[in-house]
C-alpha cells in the first residue's frame, strides 16, 4: 500500500480526528515539547537592575519538517526568549544587533519611559549595525506582554522578532481564583515566506549602501528617505524625489498574504503541546505577535478568560473560543475536566493550513498526561468502535499531512 | 492495444488528479527601438527605424525532488530585417536542472561565445570584437554567433567559481539540417554575484574559455581562445566606475592569407580585443544615468595589412524605472581587405528607447545569488 492509500485509509477510519506525531505520553515527548514553548532568559544582577542581554541575528528557522527560512531571531531563537520579572523590578536590557539592518525593541503594554518605546525616529535613533542600545524600565503593570522590534515592524515582526515578556506579582490575583501550578506561554503569528524572502533581500541591499554611505559622512535625507519636517519633504517632492510607497519608485503594490502560521515560531507537526492532568488547572497566556485574527477554539472545553492584556478582568469570563487580535494578550485557565486528547485551534481554519494545505498552522493538543492506556488514541484500534478490517491497520497512524 | 489506450487515459487522469505543483513564472520582455543615421565613407547616408533585439521571454520554475529546481524557458527576439531569419526568431527554447552548485542546461539558448556583459545599447553592436564567431555561418545575421542549439554542465565552487563544459550545434549555412554539435569547449570564470558588485574592492570578473569549431571531423578544430576581466575602477554605490575588457584570439588555420569573403574572415587567425570604461550614477538606489566609452581591435597575423578599429560611446537617462533613453555613437573602420568585406569605415547615431521588464510571478523560493542565500547559508 502506498502512503496516499495508507492515509487515505487512515482519514477513512479517523474521520474528523487530527492526530499528533509520536507517542504523546513518552517522557521524551514531553522534555522535547517543553523546548517549544519560549525559554526563560537569564539575569545578572547589577546595582539594583536585573540586566538581561538580547541580540538579534539572522537564523535558518525550521517551521515544520523540512520547511526552512531565513529569520530574525532574537537570541538565536524564535519567538526570542521569555523575559520574566517581578512588577516593580528595575529592568536593563542590553540590546546587540549582530545583523546588516536597523533595529529597535518596543516593549509592548509596558509602561516605560517614552525614550525607551523603541520607535526608531520618534523615541530613539535606530540600533544600527552593529551597535547597542541598552534599555531601561521599571516592569509594571503586571501581566502578559510582549516585545518586538519597531523598525520596519511589518518585515521584521513576521521575520521573528518577536518574545514574551512576563511581570508577576509574589501574590498572583489569578492563583487565588484558579490555584494553578503550570503555565504555557503560546505566541501566535503568520508569515508570509515570499514577502518576507524577497523583502529581506531588497532590505539587505539598500542596508549594504546605506550603511557604506553613512560611514563615509555621505547622508542625504532624499537617499535615505528621512526628513526633519513634512515641508522639507513637500520641497523634495517638488525637486523630484520620489516617495518609495509610489509605484514608479519600490512600492510592490501588495500587502503580505501570509502563508505560514506559528505558535511559538512552529507549525503543524511541530507545534507545542498543553499537558494536563485530571483536576488540574493550567494558565496559558496567548499572545498575538502577528498581522492576522486567530480565532482560537478548544475542543471538549470551556475555559476561564481572566487577563485582557494583561489586565485581570474583574469577572473571568467563561468561554470555548477567544478571538485574538493582532497586538491582543489574553490570558485563559483551563480546568482539567473532561480527560482526553483535545485540539486547539484556530477555528478559521485557513490558518490551520501550512502553504494552503490543511491539517497545519496552529494546530495543537491540549492532552491529559494521566489518561489511562486503554484510552489513548495509539492504541489498539480493535477496542474502539472505528473498524476498517480490509485496512489490517491496528493503530491509527501518528501524524497526518493530508486529509 | 486497448489496454495501452487504457493505460494512457489513466496515466492522463493521474496527471491531471495531482497536477498541484503551481511553477513560478517569470516574465521578461526588452524593447529596444532606436532610430539610427548611418554615414559610410563615401559620404553616403541613410535612416532607419530599428528595432531589432527586441525581445520576449517566458520561464516557467519549479522545485523539484533532492533539493534541485527545474525550469523551462520560451524566447524569441526580432532580428535584423535581412538577417533572413525571418520575422520573428526562437532565440531561447530550453530546460534546464540547478541545484546550489549545479547547472544542467539543454536547448536553445545563448552559446559561451563571450564572457562578459558589455554596456552597449545593442548586444552585437562589437560583435566582430567581443564575440568569438561561428565558422559556419554566412555573416549575414549576428544571431548565429550568440545562439545555438547547446548542451551545458556547470559547477560552482564556493559561490563564484564556475567552471563549464558545454556543446553546441551553431547553425551552419552550408548544412542548415545538420543538427550534430559542430562545437565544444571549457570555460572557467570567477564572477563576483550581482548583489555584491559595487562593494568588492577591484576584481569584479576574470576567466577564460577555450572553444573549438569542429570543421569537418575532430582533427579539423577551429580553436578560439577567450579571456576577460571586469575590474571596479570606483567601488561606490552612488558614482560606480567599471572597466570590461576581453580578448579572443582566433587560432585559425594556416594558409588562409586571403580574407575575401566571410568564411577566411572568421578562419584566418586574428586576435580581437574590446573594453569598455563604464560610469554609472545611482540616483536613490537605482540607476540614473550611464555613461560608457568603448574600444575595439582586431588583427590578422596572415594579413599584415588588414585590421579593424572600432570607438563606441553612449550614454542613457533612466526616465523611470526600466525605461531608459539613450544615444550611441560607433565609428568602424576596416583596413586592407577587410575593407572589402565591410566597407572602409562607418559612422553610426542612435538615439533610443529602451524599455526592459523583468516579473516574476507566483515567487516560491530564493535564487542562489541572493544575498540571504550568499552571506545567511543557502536554503535549499
Amino acid at each position: 500500500m502506498n502512503r496516499r492509500n495508507f492515509m487515505k485509509y487512515g482519514a477513512m477510519s479517523a474521520a474528523g480526528i487530527v492526530l499528533f506525531p509520536v507517542d504523546l505520553f513518552a517522557d521524551k515527548t514531553k522534555t522535547e515539547n517543553k523546548k517549544h514553548f519560549p525559554q526563560p532568559l537569564s539575569f545578572t544582577k547589577k546595582d539594583g537592575w536585573k540586566e538581561f542581554e538580547i541580540s538579534v541575528n539572522f537564523l535558518e528557522h525550521e517551521f515544520a519538517p523540512a520547511m526552512t527560512i531565513h529569520t530574525l531571531a532574537f537570541n538565536k531563537s524564535v519567538p526570542g526568549p521569555e523575559i520574566r520579572v517581578k512588577e516593580g523590578d528595575k529592568v536593563r536590557v542590553i540590546f546587540k544587533n549582530n545583523t546588516e539592518l536597523n533595529h529597535t525593541i518596543h516593549w509592548h503594554g509596558i509602561y516605560v519611559p517614552w525614550r525607551m518605546d523603541g520607535v526608531p525616529y520618534v523615541t530613539q535613533m535606530p540600533v544600527m549595525p552593529g551597535k547597542e542600545f541598552v534599555y531601561e524600565f521599571i516592569a509594571e503593570p503586571y501581566g502578559t506582554h510582549f516585545y518586538h522590534c519597531h523598525w520596519g515592524t511589518l518585515l521584521h515582526m513576521q521575520s521573528g522578532m518577536y518574545g514574551s515578556i512576563i511581570i508577576e506579582k509574589d501574590e498572583d490575583p489569578i492563583k487565588k481564583i484558579f490555584p494553578y501550578d503550570r503555565e504555557y506561554t503560546l505566541i501566535y503569528s503568520a508569515h508570509d515566506v515570499n514577502f518576507l524572502r524577497n523583502e529581506l533581500n531588497s532590505m539587505l541591499e539598500r542596508m549594504k549602501e546605506r550603511s557604506f554611505l553613512m560611514k563615509n559622512g555621505r547622508f542625504s535625507p532624499e537617499r535615505f528617505n528621512l526628513f526633519d519636517t513634512k515641508e522639507e519633504l513637500e520641497k523634495a517632492i517638488e525637486n523630484g524625489y520620489q516617495p518609495p510607497y509610489l509605484v514608479n519608485r519600490r512600492s510592490s503594490a501588495e500587502l503580505p498574504v501570509p502563508n505560514w502560521f506559528t505558535v511559538n515560531g512552529k507549525s503543524y507537526p511541530s507545534t507545542p503541546n498543553l499537558y494536563i492532568k485530571e483536576g488540574e488547572n493550567i494558565r496559558v497566556r496567548l499572545i498575538n505577535a502577528g498581522t492576522e485574527n486567530h480565532h482560537l477554539h478548544l475542543h471538549g472545553h470551556d475555559f476561564w478568560m481572566v487577563c485582557d492584556d494583561g489586565v485581570p478582568l474583574p469577572q473571568p469570563w467563561q468561554r470555548n473560543t477567544v478571538s485574538l487580535s493582532p497586538g491582543k494578550t489574553y490570558d485563559i485557565i483551563i480546568e482539567g475536566k473532561n480527560r482526553g486528547i483535545w485540539t486547539f485551534h484556530d477555528h478559521d481554519t485557513r490558518r490551520v493550513t501550512n502553504n494552503g494545505l490543511y491539517p497545519g498552522g496552529n494546530l495543537l493538543a491540549l492532552i491529559y498526561e494521566d489518561l489511562p492506556k486503554e484510552e489513548r488514541m495509539v492504541g489498539n484500534m480493535k477496542k474502539m468502535k472505528q473498524k476498517n478490517p480490509n485496512t489490517k491497520i491496528n493503530i491509527l497512524p501518528k501524524i497526518a499531512l493530508d486529509e | 492495444m486497448k489496454t495501452t489506450i487504457v493505460t494512457i487515459l489513466i496515466l492522463l487522469i493521474r496527471t491531471v488528479m495531482y497536477a498541484q505543483v503551481s511553477p513560478e513564472i517569470e516574465l521578461g520582455a526588452k524593447g529596444v527601438m532606436s532610430g539610427n543615421f548611418n554615414i559610410d565613407n563615401t559620404n553616403t547616408s541613410s535612416a532607419v527605424s530599428d528595432f531589432s533585439d527586441s525581445q520576449l521571454l517566458l520561464g516557467f520554475k519549479q522545485k523539484l525532488y533532492s533539493n534541485w529546481r527545474g525550469q523551462m524557458v520560451f524566447g524569441l527576439q526580432f532580428p535584423d530585417a535581412d538577417s533572413n531569419l525571418g520575422q520573428v526568431f526562437f532565440n531561447h527554447i530550453f530546460l534546464k536542472i540547478e541545484n546550489q552548485k549545479n547547472i544542467i542546461k539543454i536547448g536553445r539558448s545563448t552559446t559561451q561565445t563571450i564572457l562578459n556583459e558589455f554596456p552597449t545599447l545593442r548586444d552585437d553592436d562589437a560583435m566582430q570584437f567581443n564575440y568569438s564567431l561561428n565558422p559556419f555561418s554566412g555573416g549575414m545575421n549576428t544571431q548565429d554567433n550568440q545562439y545555438g542549439n547547446v548542451i551545458e554542465y556547470t559547477h560552482i565552487f564556493k559561490q563564484r567559481y564556475h567552471l563549464t563544459v558545454h556543446g553546441e550545434n551553431f547553425v551552419n549555412l552550408s548544412e542548415p539540417n545538420n543538427f550534430k554539435l559542430n562545437s565544444f569547449g571549457t570555460s572557467f570564470l570567477y564572477i563576483v554575484p550581482e548583489s555584491q558588485i559595487w562593494n568588492r574592492n577591484i576584481l569584479q570578473r576574470i576567466g577564460f574559455s577555450y572553444n573549438n569549431y569542429v570543421i569537418d571531423n575532430f582533427s579539423d578544430l577551429l580553436k578560439n581562445i577567450l579571456g576577460t576581466v571586469t575590474l571596479n575602477l570606483k567601488p561606490d554605490p552612488v558614482h560606480f566606475i567599471d572597466l570590461k575588457l576581453q580578448t579572443i584570439y582566433n587560432v585559425g588555420f594556416t594558409g588562409i592569407n586571403d580574407i575575401n569573403n566571410y568564411s577566411n574572415y572568421v578562419r584566418t587567425p586574428s586576435f580581437s580585443s574590446f573594453g569598455t570604461v563604464r560610469y554609472l550614477y545611482r540616483k536613490y538606489e537605482r540607476p540614473l544615468i550611464q555613461a560608457s566609452l568603448g574600444f575595439g581591435y582586431k588583427s590578422f597575423s596572415l594579413a599584415n595589412d588588414s585590421k579593424q578599429i572600432l570607438g563606441i560611446f553612449n550614454v542613457f537617462y533612466r526616465l523611470g524605472e526600466n525605461f531608459d533613453i539613450g544615444f550611441q555613437y560607433r565609428y568602424t573602420q576596416n583596413n586592407g581587405q577587410v575593407e572589402n568585406l565591410f566597407g572602409r569605415q562607418e559612422q553610426r547615431f542612435q538615439i533610443a528607447f529602451v524599455y526592459s521588464v523583468n516579473q516574476l510571478f507566483n515567487s516560491q523560493f530564493d535564487d542562489r545569488n541572493s544575498i540571504l542565500n550568499l552571506e545567511h547559508n543557502y536554503i535549499k
